[in-house]
């Protein structure tokens, strides 16, 4: 009966001279191809690393910008002068001035405005008629 | 005291996590050296082109890196061989697409059922088919009869005997059953001391 001999894994004895000629071409790789190898692993690596190291430097900053950002709040506030608190109008200063419907509607007119630049004529004109009938 | 310890404690982290960082960014970049000669290896053997093999092997330098460098350092070289046996099969694929638009048909057997591959077991007086042949004949002629295996079979070759995974974790690398790592090493090994046999 034919039978193979094995080596410790189960495999085939040759296989271990294969395994030997491999490593052997593995470390016979010319400098060129190490060169590239060596710029593949860096560039895999470099994706990785940015993420990581931006994180850190991103913290800091961030709280840094933060704390400026507080300041210059604080100082605006501090520097912005106090004006008092205005005092509350009359109620009749205020009802007084309020605009009526009425104003509105003679103000949006045009055909009143000539009346309403002689006011003070036709003020007198309504006492002098006043005047006369009383 | 107390402003002594908060101000002590997140610098003492933020070093031991600098550290674990740098540490674990060294250990990747061993990892990657220790493996990426054997890898190119295995990539040319499959393109048989050593500018397509070095990009092979930094796109699963890349995706290693981006999708596995978490995991722990232990589980990093089936992970890796993954990777990269992924990118050949892709390769491959693309390569067999190509043949057919140019309906260029070659019988390189890639189908691993075209061949009839019983094992014919030698005595176990004989020495193998490598020890008859010397020095860089025996490199030329393994490297020659390991480009012309169909890829599974190369793959299943390589990951057993070269990386020496066991059945399981070469079964994981290529994501096939155990019973088809047997069946394409067992083919694997034949077809080799046939080649090999012919050449010496």
């Amino acid at each position: 009966m034919k039978t193979s001999s094995m080596n410790t894994s189960g495999l085939p004895q040759w296989t271990d001279q294969a395994k030997q000629l491999l490593d052997e071409s593995a470390r016979n790789l010319d400098a060129a191809a190490l060169s590239r190898l060596n710029r593949a692993r860096q560039a895999a690596l470099a994706q990785r690393a940015p993420r990581r190291r931006a994180a850190w430097l991103f913290l800091p900053a961030g709280f840094a910008g933060a704390c400026a950002l507080l300041l210059a709040v604080d100082v605006w506030h501090a520097r912005r002068p106090q004006t008092a608190a205005l005092p509350a109008p009359p109620a009749a200063a205020v009802a007084g001035n309020a605009l009526n419907s009425a104003d509105l509607d003679m103000i949006a007119s045009g055909d009143d405005m000539e009346m309403m630049q002689d006011l003070d004529f036709y003020a007198w004109l309504d006492a002098q008629d006043q005047g006369n009938s009383g | 005291m107390t402003h002594t310890i908060a101000l002590t404690a997140p610098a003492t982290w933020n070093s031991a996590r600098v550290d674990a960082a740098h540490t674990g960014e060294r250990t990747l970049d061993q990892f990657l050296k220790s493996v990426e000669r054997r890898a190119l290896r295995m990539a040319e053997l499959a393109t048989s082109n050593r500018d397509e093999a070095l990009d092979l092997v930094q796109d699963a330098m890349f995706g290693f890196v981006r999708h596995y460098a978490a995991k722990p350092a232990g589980e990093w070289a089936p992970l890796f061989y993954r990777v990269l046996d992924s990118r050949l099969n892709d390769w491959h694929r693309r390569r067999n697409v190509r043949s057919r638009w140019l309906a260029v048909w070659t019988h390189n057997a890639d189908d691993d059922d075209e061949r009839d591959e019983i094992a014919q077991a030698p005595d176990s007086n004989d020495p193998g088919p490598l020890l008859r042949l010397a020095g860089d004949e025996a490199g030329q002629a393994l490297n020659a009869a390991l480009a012309r295996l169909p890829l599974r079979q190369r793959q299943a070759f390589l990951l057993r005997v070269w990386e020496g995974f066991d059945v399981a974790a070469t079964a994981s690398t290529m994501r096939c059953s155990e019973g088809s790592v047997k069946t394409h090493l067992s083919r694997a090994l034949a077809a080799l001391r046939h080649e090999l046999e012919d050449h010496a």
